[in-house]
């Protein structure tokens, strides 16, 4: 029997596919925000919502990643901004080669932030690095307060904790101090914040939140 | 469910490495399987034995290491106890927030192999 050493990290493919593409989105001053949530939470709901509110400003351009259906590219384009839908056939996760191949099949122009809507899923798209600058999780009220304990991968690596639908928080039994206090202990750093994009409350936080992003990385690219 | 997705991932680039050597047969894979990676052990087992069934490398074995996280306590510097699978909201010694470090690997470590060359063998 004979040893070979690999020490190589397994998804190296993928590291190398996303490494490309954050060079790229530098060199175009694009900020790329990497949604991931369990199915139904709000993630499409979210982004008309922030291109209702940024779209006047900002050049915004989606990506979006279903097992079936072009259903919620086709919800964005209604609201004006280009969208691709990746149709992953079962797969559960999107990774760096099919967002190099989505932006090779649609123009998308120079744009200022490219969301990347993961597949519904609150597992399996966190091993996967698409090139993003920041991971932002989401989780609903109905959903309840306990996530962040049992998905420890997501809700430690996501810089931004966005709690959704909490318009229905008189409604529900969501421990609204739970879910941050879970959230702290896991990732003390991450932005937690509440909104509901049927109501606009939280929006202007979140839009703040993806400005200062944007500004942040356009300065530091100008240093 | 994407451990198939891995364990395919980690065949392919033992099957790479294993032709720059010489034709033979796996044995073991060694993994480093982290308490954050999001990968599930006994899924990626199992999706191994389903990615190696039927071909060349049947009967292949997974070996993975489990390498937790650790809370650390940026007070006192101390790392809890802690169960795999549970969390602490603050450290039990001195009340201050703790930070997670490591737990994110998802590494091939080596592989073992046995040459075919001199050896009988059924294999076409």
């Amino acid at each position: 029997m004979t040893r070979v050493d690999v020490r190589e990290k397994v998804l190296a493919a993928n590291a190398a596919a996303a490494a490309e593409l954050r060079r790229r989105f530098a060199a175009q001053g694009t900020l790329v925000v990497n949604l991931i949530s369990s199915p139904g939470s709000g993630k499409t709901t979210l982004l008309e919502a922030t291109v209702r509110g940024l779209a006047p400003r900002l050049r915004l351009g989606a990506i979006e990643g279903d097992i079936a259906t072009e259903r919620d590219a086709e919800r964005l384009r209604r609201l004006g901004i280009p969208a691709h839908q990746i149709l992953t056939g079962g797969a559960c996760h999107l990774d760096a080669r099919q967002v190099r191949d989505a932006l090779a099949a649609r123009d998308f122009g120079a744009l200022d932030i490219l969301f990347i809507e993961n597949v519904g899923n609150l597992i399996c798209p966190t091993s996967y690095d698409l090139g993003e600058d920041f991971k932002a999780v989401l989780l609903s009220v109905t959903e309840g307060e306990d996530k962040p304990f049992k998905y420890p991968a997501i809700f430690s690596r996501a810089a931004a904790t966005v709690i959704t639908k909490a318009d229905l928080l008189p409604h529900v039994a969501f421990r609204l101090d739970e879910a941050r206090e879970q959230v702290a202990a896991l990732n003390p750093e991450c932005r937690l914040l509440v909104l509901s994009a049927t109501t606009g409350q939280g929006m202007a936080e979140w839009e703040q939140l993806l400005m200062e992003s944007l500004d942040r990385k356009r300065s530091a690219a100008a240093r | 469910m994407h451990e198939l997705s891995i364990a395919t991932e980690v065949y392919e680039t033992c099957r790479v490495r294993l032709r720059a050597h010489e034709p033979g047969r796996l044995d073991t894979v060694r993994l480093a399987v982290g308490e954050r990676s999001a990968v599930e052990p006994d899924l990626l087992r199992y999706a191994w034995q389903a990615v190696t069934s039927g071909g060349p490398d049947d009967g292949s074995q997974l070996e993975i290491e489990w390498r937790p996280a650790h809370q650390v306590c940026a007070g006192c510097g101390e790392i809890p106890e802690r169960a795999t699978g549970t969390w602490l909201r603050l450290c039990p010694r001195c009340g201050h927030a703790l930070h997670i470090e490591g737990g994110d690997e998802l590494d091939i470590l080596h592989f073992t192999f046995t040459p075919l060359a001199g050896r009988e063998t059924s294999l076409p």
